[in-house]
């Protein structure tokens, strides 16, 4: 029987995170991928702004903060000068679909061999629980306070199943961190993504369903639900592209 | 010493390269398109890599990671660019991150006008972006000089760990002169290993770059950079003090508008008119001194020459000078160059006032 | 001793290769030179203009607001910049373009139909040769030797007849050039 430890890119300390929130979840689940694949001194994690932010303080490994949305770029500037280290993003919806959305399209594009990690709660966190581009028609936030109308807001956007109509990426999937499978499945994508990059192979994505107990207003235990009736009909987990096992 | 006949744009990239730059990330923007044409192909032979970003704020942010790697990355634009880029340049301040910036600047403000015009002297030397911090400026006069200050950016900027800009306008960037190259500079982690994120000179612990920091820790930073800017006004000022010994009337120019000014200062002085000349190289740290030291029994006023309208440097000038003569200024604006004939009349015209 | 030249016409004309080849040259015979292009926003068929200077010492200020010798390649050019040649100085003129045009009477005049002669030549893209060649007849400005040499240079990788109009081009110019009183 594997013995239960804390991985050793984490600090020995409390994360920032609300109590029930998944990022906590989301972060161990690759700082558990990085021991299994012995990176754990060979790793760079590029941080964003958000809740994700929180990992500054909390990662022990090489860690870089970025500015707002950015993060891909930043990545893109490490990546080709250390080519053998391994790279990831971890950012969230907000910073990853609105205001950096030409930085991720682009990176993706290219093909940058690194990967991303992008957590969708649907909601600006830290900032207060704003409408992200990714919120749910209907659903209630501090920008929306009846509830996403399409009329005006648009709808959510689906940010796995635009990233795999482009060419050069290599390895796009999308999970649900709410239940137990879904979270043996992430770790599984997070495990894949980052050996096709340690291969070379080039740009992987790997989203994540998280929650907001906090923003949404909810006990942590209700946001399971919530997300199996509301955020997964819409957010279809899956595999939306693999290039390995297309050849 | 290799002499080569080059364009402002190219003589500054190769410089880079032989300085030691082997990251660049920019992002098309006239007139400086010849330093990404060039460093597309220049980087890859010396091992380098080049990026074209999708965005200036990308751009900037590419650099800000190969930064961190404590590899020399650069970027360049103009204007309207640099205005894009600001986030990322503050980004780089405060997270103590040594960067090459090039402004190859155009008219403005706006999308202005592609000619070439010195109109960002505010922007680089008083707000290169959000929250208080500062860069050098240097601002060279000739592609040699340019060649020689690009080849050496890189040093101030890992000493102080801090960004560094070379300000230009579109004419020193267009114009052809003949430059002697500097030898090639191996790039080396000798002055980045301790803080960056590569595992260099036997390094195995791991390392945090941050752009946000627990209050206490940013105020120590915001004391340590004020006193880093005193350190640079002491140490790193650099300025042409031409002809001052008995100047009645000193012109203060920078870049491509100084050496017009020294064309009519010489000819001035032919005709037996006593003026002289402040020429700025850095344009942050401000040479003071130079100014702060005339003879005021001597001077009998100031002539502040740029190539934007109104003068953006006059501030500067006016709080060295302390009233003690009139400040006067004279500029073309808007992509309209400056000429040999009107900056001789425009000081001429003050200089003989009295006659 | 300093020299302004100034190369004016349409963007295609070949004016600013002229220019960067006449600097080049006066480099090459170890003068101090500057070439500042001037360009108009399009890529193509915009005005063009650019600024040699050439002098025994080092170059102050390359921004000049009158010049000693002005080249025109078509009409809307020497419209546009006939006034910004010095008293006394020189003109060069496309002929092939700038006819029925009136011509100020302080300067010389230099003019050549070089349109028509590159055409006779078998190209009409070696006009500015033509034009070089005969600004150098008329001024002796550079060594028609260290040009053809840095013209062998440019060429080196082309097909050899391609060298052979350019060294035609020259010469043809210069014998022109040569005829100014």
């Amino acid at each position: 029987m594997a013995e239960y430890k804390r991985p050793s890119s984490l600090m020995p300390m409390a994360t920032g995170y609300c109590p029930g929130c998944m990022h906590a979840l989301a972060t161990r689940l690759v700082a558990d991928v990085i021991d299994e694949l012995q990176q754990a001194d060979n790793a760079i994690n590029v941080v964003s702004v958000g809740c994700s932010a929180l990992n500054l303080y909390s990662w022990k490994g090489d860690v870089i903060g970025s500015a707002h949305g950015r993060a891909p770029a930043v990545a893109t500037g490490i990546k080709r000068c250390l080519p053998d280290r391994l790279v990831f993003t971890y950012q969230g919806d907000g910073d990853l679909a609105a205001i950096g959305l030409a930085e991720i399209m682009s990176a993706a594009n290219r093909g940058e061999n690194f990967t991303v990690i992008f957590a969708n709660n649907q909601t600006y966190g830290m900032t207060g629980g704003q409408m992200a581009p990714t919120t749910l028609i209907g659903q209630k936030t501090t920008t929306t306070r009846f509830g996403r109308d399409a009329q005006t807001t648009g709808y959510p956007l689906k940010m796995c199943e635009l990233i795999s109509v482009l060419e050069a990426p290599v390895f796009v999937a999308r999970y649900a961190l709410n239940s137990v499978k879904g979270v043996q499945d992430a770790k599984k994508g997070i495990k894949k993504a980052f050996e096709m990059q340690m291969a070379g192979k080039g740009f992987t994505f790997i989203e994540l369903l998280t929650n907001c107990p906090t923003n949404w207003g909810m006990n942590p235990l209700d946001t399971l639900e919530y997300m199996n009736t509301n955020t997964i009909p819409y957010f279809k987990p899956g595999i939306y592209k693999d290039k390995e096992a297309e050849a | 010493m290799e002499k080569r006949f080059m364009k402002g744009c190219e003589a500054i990239a190769e410089a880079a390269v032989r300085g030691g730059g082997r990251f660049f990330a920019g992002y098309p923007i006239t007139p400086q398109n010849e330093i990404p044409e060039y460093l597309s192909w220049r980087l890859p032979e010396v091992g380098g890599a080049f990026v074209q970003g999708e965005s200036e704020v990308a751009s900037i942010n590419m650099v800000y990671g190969a930064a961190a790697t404590g590899k020399r990355a650069l970027t360049s634009s103009s204007g309207p660019g640099i205005s894009l880029k600001a986030e990322g340049i503050s980004y780089l301040a405060s997270a103590q991150l040594p960067a090459v910036i090039v402004n190859i600047s155009r008219g403005g403000p706006g999308l202005g006008s592609i000619q070439p015009a010195q109109s960002d002297y505010l922007q680089a030397t008083k707000a290169l972006g959000h929250g208080g911090f500062r860069a050098m400026v240097f601002a060279p006069a000739t592609l040699q000089e340019a060649v020689d200050l690009t080849y050496n950016a890189w040093d101030y900027a890992e000493r102080y760990r801090n960004p560094v800009m070379i300000l230009m306008d579109g004419c020193l960037g267009a114009i052809m002169e003949e430059v002697e190259l500097p030898e090639m500079k191996e790039p080396t982690f000798e002055n980045t290993e301790e803080w960056c994120l590569a595992r260099v000179g036997g390094r195995t612990d791991s390392h945090m770059i941050t752009p946000i920091l627990p209050e206490p820790a940013l105020e120590l930073l915001n004391k340590g950079k004020a006193m880093q800017y005193k350190m640079w006004e002491m140490l790193d000022t650099k300025v042409e003090e031409f002809m001052l010994e008995d100047a009645e009337h000193v012109v203060v120019a920078y870049g491509i508008a100084a050496r017009v000014a020294k064309e009519a200062i010489l000819r001035l002085r032919e005709e037996g008119y006593k003026v002289g000349m402040v020429r700025p190289i850095t344009l942050y740290p401000f040479p003071k001194a130079s100014l702060d030291n005339l003879d005021y029994s001597l001077v009998k006023g100031v002539i502040d020459i740029e190539m934007t309208i109104p003068a953006q440097m006059r501030e500067d000038i006016e709080l060295q000078v302390k009233g003690r003569c009139p400040v006067h200024e004279y500029g073309r604006s808007g992509g309209m160059l400056l000429d040999d004939e009107g900056v001789y009349d425009a000081i001429a015209e003050i200089v003989k006032g009295g006659e | 001793m300093k020299n302004s030249f100034v190369f004016s016409g349409s963007g295609g004309q070949g004016i600013m290769s002229a220019g960067i080849m006449l600097a080049h040259t006066a480099i090459d015979m170890s003068k101090h030179s500057t070439y500042l292009p001037e360009y108009g926003p399009e890529q193509r068929g915009g005005s063009a203009k650019c600024t040699v200077i050439i002098s025994d010492d080092q170059i102050v200020s390359p921004l000049t607001k009158k010049c000693d010798t002005l080249i025109c390649m078509n009409e809307q050019a020497y419209r546009k910049f006939s006034k910004d040649v010095k008293e006394g100085g020189l003109l060069v003129l496309n002929a092939s373009r700038i006819v029925n045009e009136e011509v100020r009477d302080d300067v010389k005049v230099l003019s050549v139909p070089v349109d028509d002669i590159a055409l006779e030549l078998g190209n009409v893209k070696v006009a500015n040769i033509v034009l070089l060649g005969a600004l150098i007849g008329a001024t002796g400005i550079v060594s028609k030797e260290v040009l053809a040499a840095s013209l062998e240079e440019k060429f080196k990788t082309k097909k050899p007849e391609i060298l052979a109009l350019n060294m035609k081009a020259l010469e043809r110019g210069i014998e022109l050039g040569k005829t100014l009183a």
